[in-house]
């Protein structure tokens, strides 16, 4: 039983509407991430993936933006855990960047345009290891861009962000989040902006360092075959709740809710059969400003029926899978107390 | 260098414009040299010889005439001990261009051709070395102009950065914060933007006595909040970014990102507003100067030069020579200007096609 380093237990995260109304972005999400472990959050653009991930690190647009509901518990080897929900904001400096990282979709836009690579990675330890000598910290910066596989390493540290190219940009975002070993690793879409050859490479780059550090990885993406490589257990969001989640493998083998069967249909690679056209769900994600009572997913699903017009309830079908579904009500084991809207 | 790509491309198309990037050169050049003015005009003399020993009296302490074997204990007189040494070939005394300072007066008995005793103001004269003319109290008026634009220069220099810091700083934070912070900063910014600036200043200059630092600190506290308005902007645009975000991200502080972050990758509206500001800060204190509220007299300045010059309309060369120095600065600072914003202006650097 691996011990849980992030638990997130019932986030909901809303941001002001028009008026007085709150428009509610991210609704009872739970997951826990293992320490050593990956987990990957999956799910069409808009269902709220990088609410989540930002509501992590407290990044949150303010005032527009608010984590209103919540627990984001961080927990230390010692047994000592916080909650990020609940930290003083002067003190986040302190998780961000050090405990845990982020990497963005973009990385032509993650970079200070005005500042050289080299600085930038040297101001990371200036910011969280104040002691540290210029020589030290130009050691260490040198050092972390060769560990990300940038060839001639100390040349780059010259270099301006518009001189490298789009994966040699992702290498050294990715080289700052790692500057102080955060235990977290959170990446929102790494490759999304990159080429797809390129795609690879950072992918594995990110697998082999996971490897190499022992760090946890929270892979946010909306390609199951790349969770499917990369992590060990899936969050599949639809609207802003979870609709499925457990092992990767028992979901790919099995889903259960008729989204993920949806998803899972629609990436060639991974289906028995392949067929000449990719399936694709018929159908749009429901607005945040019209978000309908019942299942959000009603509206495409073939299975719909009269009692999906209640929200369903996320149920436990076994060992850490949990599915969101009337349509599999019968199987659930046990009602989970926060599976209830 | 903090400078973006695109920044440096303006800059290169900057140096393009050849008359804004020449006014430019020409006007940074007249300010260094004017760094060293003292060497140029001064009464003092450059290098003196005397006894094979070798003074160089422009810098530093009063050297007593006894030095030099003159009876005066009190400073040297330069241009008497030239006179004295004309037989002595073994000593001898340098003296600048002009051999003149801003305040010296000069008293010598000087005649036309007809043998008639010119007083002050007395007009350009290669033999007397007064190459613009004297003032009415017999001061060299190209030392008085080059020790105003010396002085005009340092106090708009000084004006503009403190307005360009706590313009830009202010404006940022605004921007930055948001919200109710930046609704209400903005209603006091337009309430003192009432305030008129010139007035304000004589009203105070009436009750504490003028120096450079006084002014300067009146004229930039009052001067400030007009320019808070582009950096308020810019920054609203440049703090949503992912760069931003992922700075925080990696732990950056809030002023770290605004003095880091965020004035760096706006330093276009800080250059842009750098000629406009020195020509104003060189205009605000000619005028006032010209109302006698400014540097305090004796100190040559152009607002002085010029009401000096309108008295005297009849002796052209005093207010000929300040209208054309002030015009030719001016002019040079708009040229500048002009040519910085061709070269910024996103709408000219953009080619659609
Ligand atoms: N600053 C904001 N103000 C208002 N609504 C927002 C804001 N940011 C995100 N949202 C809303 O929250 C929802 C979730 O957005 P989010 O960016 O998390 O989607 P995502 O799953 O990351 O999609 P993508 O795959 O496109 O990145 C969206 O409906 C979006 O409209
Ligand atoms: S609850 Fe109903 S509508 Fe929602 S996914 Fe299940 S079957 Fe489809
Ligand atoms: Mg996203």
């Amino acid at each position: 039983m691996s011990e849980v380093i992030l638990s997130v237990n019932e986030l909901a995260v809303t941001f002001r509407g028009e008026g007085k109304k709150r428009l509610t972005a991210v609704d009872n999400v739970s997951f826990d991430l293992k320490r050593g472990g990956s987990l990957g959050i999956v799910g069409e653009s808009g269902c709220g993936k990088s609410v989540t991930a930002l509501s992590l690190m407290r990044l949150l647009p303010k005032p527009a933006g608010d984590i209103a509901r919540g627990s984001i518990v961080l927990s230390d080897t010692e047994g000592n855990a916080v909650d990020l929900v609940k930290y003083p904001q002067k003190k986040l400096h302190k998780i961000r960047g050090k405990r845990v990282a982020m990497i963005f979709q973009d990385p032509s836009s993650s970079l200070n345009p005005v500042h050289k690579i080299g600085k930038q990675l040297m101001e990371v330890y200036k910011l969280h290891f104040p002691k540290m000598s210029y020589e030290q910290r130009h050691r260490e910066a040198v050092d972390l861009l060769r560990r990300v596989d940038i060839p001639s390493p100390e040349r780059r540290m010259l270099d301006f962000p518009h001189n490298l190219s789009g994966g040699m940009k992702q290498r050294v975002v990715i080289a700052l989040a790692l500057a102080c070993k955060p235990e977290v690793l959170i990446a929102d879409e790494p490759t999304t902006a990159l080429d797809v050859t390129v795609q690879e490479q950072i992918l594995s780059l990110i697998k082999g360092l996971q490897r190499e550090t022992g760090m946890s990885l929270l892979l946010i993406t909306h390609d199951v075959g790349v969770v499917a490589e990369m992590c060990d257990d899936v969050v599949v969001m639809y609207a802003g709740r979870v609709a499925e989640k457990g092992a990767i493998r028992d979901i790919i083998d099995n889903p259960q809710h008729p989204y993920t069967k949806g998803l899972l249909t629609s990436i060639p690679s991974l289906s028995s059969a392949p067929k000449a056209r990719l399936s694709t769900i018929e159908g749009s994600v429901p607005s945040l400003y019209d978000m309908p009572q019942g299942c959000r997913f009603a509206n495409r699903c073939d299975l719909a029926e009269q009692r999906c017009e209640q929200q369903p309830a996320l149920g436990r079908l076994g060992d850490g899978r949990y599915v969101a579904c009337h349509k599999v009500a019968h199987q659930v084991v046990r009602e989970e107390a926060h599976g209830s809207s | 260098m903090f400078l973006s790509l695109t920044v440096r491309k303006k800059l290169k198309k900057f140096r393009s414009i050849r008359r804004g990037y020449y006014s430019l050169i020409i006007l940074t050049s007249l300010f260094v040299l004017s760094l060293g003015l003292e060497l140029f005009m001064n009464r003092r003399a450059v290098l003196v010889k005397y006894e094979g020993n070798y003074y160089f009296p422009t810098y530093g302490d009063v050297i007593p005439g006894t030095t030099f074997g003159l009876e005066s204990e009190f400073e040297t007189n330069y241009h008497e001990l030239k006179e004295l040494f004309k037989d002595h070939p073994e000593n001898y005394v340098l003296m600048p261009i002009v051999p003149y300072d801003q305040y010296f007066t000069d008293l010598r008995d000087i005649r036309d051709e007809k043998g008639n005793k010119l007083y002050p103001p007395r007009p350009p004269n290669a033999s007397t070395e007064h190459y613009l003319g004297t003032d009415t109290t017999g001061r060299d008026i190209l030392a008085r102009v080059a020790y105003a634009f010396r002085s005009s220069m340092i106090f708009a220099l000084l004006l503009t950065l403190i307005i360009i810091v706590v313009g830009n700083s202010v404006g940022c934070l605004m921007g930055y914060i948001g919200g109710r912070f930046d609704i209400l900063t903005q209603r006091l910014l337009e309430m003192a933007s009432g305030i008129h600036v010139l007035l304000c200043a004589i009203f105070f200059a009436t009750i504490f006595p003028p120096s450079l630092w006084s002014l300067l600190f009146l004229l930039g506290i009052l001067s400030w909040m007009g320019y808070t308005a582009d950096m308020r902007v810019l920054t609203f645009r440049e703090k949503a970014k992912d760069y931003v975000t992922a700075a925080r991200g990696l732990g950056a502080g809030h002023l770290r990102i605004m003095f880091k972050y965020i004035i760096p990758n706006s330093i276009v509206v800080i250059i842009m507003a750098l000629p406009f500001q020195i020509s104003s800060g060189i205009s605000n204190l000619t005028a006032l100067s010209y109302l006698g509220f400014g540097l305090p007299p004796p100190e040559a300045n152009f607002g002085e030069l010029l009401e000096q010059g309108q008295q005297r309309i009849n002796e052209l060369w005093i207010l000929g020579s300040a209208v054309a120095t002030l015009v030719a600065i001016l002019v040079m600072t708009t040229f500048i200007g002009e040519a910085l914003r061709e070269a910024f202006d996103p709408k000219k650097h953009t080619v659609y096609e």
